[in-house]
């Protein structure tokens, strides 16, 4: 009897164990699909370009400066302005809103800047091709924080904290306004060096990856099932991992995806076309003589990417990870909520489509309940931790040139 | 060592020697190597790195092997993936490095799946392209 007793506890306990084990029995494919998308934080390298990367005198000047209004001399907006940390790093609205008495709003969504140093073009167009020429732009355009080459230098000469970090970060006093361009460029490779620190943590996705590579099913198994089938239709059906690739969920490349690209009656957008003319006639890019690359290697993507007419009304292919927490969406804010996203490829307008552009496009045609799940699914895309970005730095103390 | 091929079965292999392009020897497939041919022409190319990894810039080391004393004028080299109907979004440049050899820089798969290398190989007579299938990712 009492052994009758032990073989259906034995049963009831195996039952429940595979009760619990079974929602985390995934595929070997299912598994290798995961595993494409991390581990998770991937490595920030340092930036060839920029000699100010991964130095900590040069971060805390970047960071100084991504949150100071005066870097605008009408001191109404700084880099935080609109990427806020209390909103992933972007601003909530459709469009960016620029400075100054107009306050016009601009063409563009603010993008997020968590983890955008794993990116290899910057902006929507791609129009930058590193971190430090990206920072350039916002400090120099009129719309934006509106400031010059001399304005930038004068801040930081007669600013005691940020000439003592800049001293620290670059071995030299800030040179006069005769060298305002070099002060300006080695303005925005400090703060891309700051940008390079901006890593967020692990999400529950990240969480179920890293079981899944150790074969942990336990944990597995907390993955909440809504989210798995969205997962599923993710890299499966729905082919999103196709472009959405790797432990950033972008391949950091661009497409059209059928969102108008009207700016206003009369005037387009023409994104990644005229972000391709744009970063070759850009004098701060890595081919340039203000890049620190003496071999220039880094640069060969800017020299090798080709100018095609399929590119017209491209945008670039944005991060997914946080995506719950940077609406609207789309490279003109257009869509508020990640359904709407969702709904989007649901019912992909193919007439809008490049006819020789991303055949893979297709509408999903997605149920309600498979729309509900592709969206369970990117909201653990959101990490559980992001490091503290706007901690003041401590008091600058000024040191002797910095050994390189 | 050579050894005669000998009978029967041994003149099948004599006659598929024969038959074989003995110019191809050059371009024969080896460890990390990738070949394709048409009726007048073969390829053979190794890539750097030998895996192609989405999204990296990669180039390649080509060799083309002309049958038939027809000459070499010149190579291009592309790539798409035919399924979705696109190329790189990178244009590679080719420069010659000796006889009939080439390397082609600035290369870049951005997507996973199929891709598809595309030759063509430029001679006095005309243009032979050449394709090679590769699966990235």
């Amino acid at each position: 009897m009492r052994r009758a007793g032990s073989l259906i506890a034995a049963w009831l306990l195996a039952i429940g164990v595979a009760a619990q084990t079974l929602p985390a029995d995934y595929t070997p494919e299912e598994i290798r699909r995961i595993q494409a998308h991390g581990p998770w934080p991937q490595p920030v390298l340092r930036d060839p370009s920029n000699r100010a990367s991964g130095h900590a005198d040069a971060i805390a000047l970047g960071r100084a400066l991504f949150f100071d209004m005066r870097l605008s001399p009408r001191g109404d907006l700084s880099c935080a302005s609109c990427h806020q940390p209390g909103r992933a790093l972007t601003d909530g609205r459709d469009r960016a809103q620029g400075g100054g008495a107009a306050m016009p709003r601009l063409d563009r969504n603010t993008q997020g800047l968590w983890n955008v140093a794993q990116a290899r073009w910057f902006g929507w167009d791609g129009g930058s091709d590193s971190l430090w020429s990206f920072a350039i732009r916002p400090i120099l355009h009129p719309d934006e924080l509106g400031a010059s080459a001399i304005d930038v230098g004068r801040l930081l000469r007669g600013d005691a904290a940020l000439a003592c970090r800049y001293n620290n970060a670059y071995g030299r006093a800030v040179p006069p306004d005769a060298a305002a361009e070099t002060i300006l460029v080695d303005a925005a490779k400090a703060i891309g060096a700051y940008l390079e620190t901006l890593v967020s943590g692990k999400s529950a996705f990240d969480e179920l990856h890293d079981a899944l590579a150790r074969g942990d099913m336990a944990v597995a198994a907390r993955y909440p099932a809504a989210a798995r089938r969205g997962l599923a239709l993710f890299t499966g059906k729905g082919q999103c991992g196709v472009c959405h690739f790797g432990p950033n969920f972008s391949n950091g490349e661009f497409h059209d995806i059928g969102i108008p690209y009207m700016v206003a009656p009369g005037r387009v957008d023409s994104g990644r076309h005229g972000g391709i003319r744009r970063v070759r006639g850009d004098k701060y890019n890595l081919l340039g003589a203000f890049s620190d690359d003496a071999t220039r290697a880094s640069g060969s993507r800017t020299r090798h990417v080709a100018e095609n007419h399929t590119t017209y009304g491209q945008f670039k292919v944005p991060s997914l990870r946080n995506v719950e927490l940077t609406a609207p969406y789309m490279h003109d804010g257009r869509l508020p909520t990640l359904r709407d996203v969702v709904r989007h490829y649901s019912g992909l307008n193919e007439d809008r489509l490049h006819q020789d552009g991303e055949a893979l496009l297709k509408p999903l045609r997605l149920t309600e309940q498979e729309s509900e799940d592709l969206v369970a699914f990117l909201r653990t895309l959101t990490s559980r931790m992001f490091p503290d970005v706007s901690a003041t730095p401590g008091p600058c103390h000024r040191r002797d040139a910095r050994k390189e | 060592m050579n050894r005669k091929p000998r009978g029967l079965p041994g003149l099948a292999m004599a006659a598929l020697l024969a038959a074989w392009p003995v110019a191809y020897a050059a371009c024969d497939a080896g460890p990390g190597v990738q070949r394709g041919q048409t009726a007048r022409v073969a390829l053979a190319f190794r890539t750097d790195p030998p895996v192609i990894k989405v999204g990296e810039l990669f180039s390649l080391q080509a060799e083309v092997c002309p049958q038939g004393g027809i000459s070499v004028t010149g190579l291009k080299v592309d790539a798409g993936m035919p399924a979705h109907g696109h190329g790189m979004n990178y244009q590679p440049r080719v420069s010659r490095t000796g006889p009939g050899k080439y390397t082609a820089t600035g290369m870049m798969f951005h997507m996973p799946g199929q891709w598809q290398f595309r030759f063509d190989v430029e001679t006095p007579a005309g243009r032979e392209r050449i394709r090679v299938d590769y699966t990235a990712g």
